[in-house]
């Protein structure tokens, strides 16, 4: 009888990790979406800036703010740096969404082990209650 | 109980999944509607600062365009302190259009970006007022439901 409850207090504990790796996991997917919700602004906004600037004429003049300066910008430069920027934000979600995808896998294995341990402590402890 | 079945062409959860729920699920579904009308609220809110900021610049813009050059201004350097100045050509100004740019643009450029960013913010006010009068109905709906439901398990009265 005592290794049956020792065995139980396996499961109790391997319960406890896998509990606590759910809730880190679920704590990971909260901040994807936080990262994603944030670089999904920034594209968004930078798209309005691009389609400004391709309605500028050549010779427009455009001014980046840096700190507390405003400096005179070419209107090239200006169109290369702010679609550098949307590729680089393009690239960072795709990435964001595969982890997503690879986190949420996770989540639910996971989820499958716990039930699994859940049901061997339970059938556990009714065939201790019977005998 | 005589709900509107298939009321609603976009809405994932129709009412007559609703009534097959248990009470739990419903109380889920309607508490998750809740905090999408909120969220939504607040959206249409920010919409309408935004685009209430805009009209100010706009007619801000105006009243800087039917002044003369040369007139006597004053020039805010702090919060508290205003310096005496002219008014050199009103007929630049600069835009500041996001992530740190600013473009020189003409009176009239200026006014025409104006009005195009508040037609922007409406047609997006609009489209969201939708979505959030949709998300709105299925959250009353949950929650009569809900209701009834209630009563039902408890028929006390």
């Amino acid at each position: 009888m005592s290794s049956s409850s020792t065995a139980l207090r396996d499961l109790q504990s391997d319960l406890e990790n896998k509990a606590n790796d759910l809730s880190k996991l679920q704590k990971d997917i909260a901040k994807n979406h936080q990262v994603r919700k944030k670089y999904t602004i920034q594209l968004g906004e930078n798209e309005l800036v691009l389609k400004e600037l391709d309605l500028l004429k050549e010779d427009a003049n455009v001014y980046k703010l840096i700190g507390p300066v405003l400096v005179k910008q070419d209107l090239a430069e200006a169109n290369a740096n702010v679609r550098k920027r949307i590729e680089y934000i393009s690239a960072e979600l795709k990435r964001l969404d595969s982890s997503l995808q690879d986190l949420e896998e996770k989540q639910h294995s996971k989820r499958e082990a716990i039930l699994k341990v859940q049901q061997r402590s339970q059938s556990l402890q009714a065939g201790k209650a019977k005998a | 109980m005589a709900s509107s079945r298939g009321g609603g062409s976009q809405q994932v959860i129709r009412s007559g999944d609703m009534e097959k729920m248990s009470l739990d699920q419903l109380k889920a579904v309607k508490e998750q509607a809740d905090i999408e009308v909120n969220l939504l609220q607040d959206s249409l809110n920010n919409i309408r600062t935004a685009t209430g900021r805009l009209e100010n610049a706009f007619a801000a813009l105006h009243d800087l365009s039917l002044r003369p050059q040369g007139k006597k201004m004053l020039v805010p350097l702090t919060a508290s302190l205003y310096v005496p100045g002219t008014l050199d050509d009103a007929d630049k100004v600069l835009v500041d259009i996001g992530t740190g740019y600013f473009v020189e643009k003409t009176m009239a450029e200026g006014k025409d970006y104006c009005e195009r960013k508040i037609n922007l913010l409406k047609s997006n006010f609009d489209q969201l007022i939708e979505v959030a009068s949709k998300k709105k109905t299925l959250a009353d709906e949950a929650g009569l439901i809900l209701q009834a439901k209630l009563k039902q398990s408890s028929p006390s009265s």
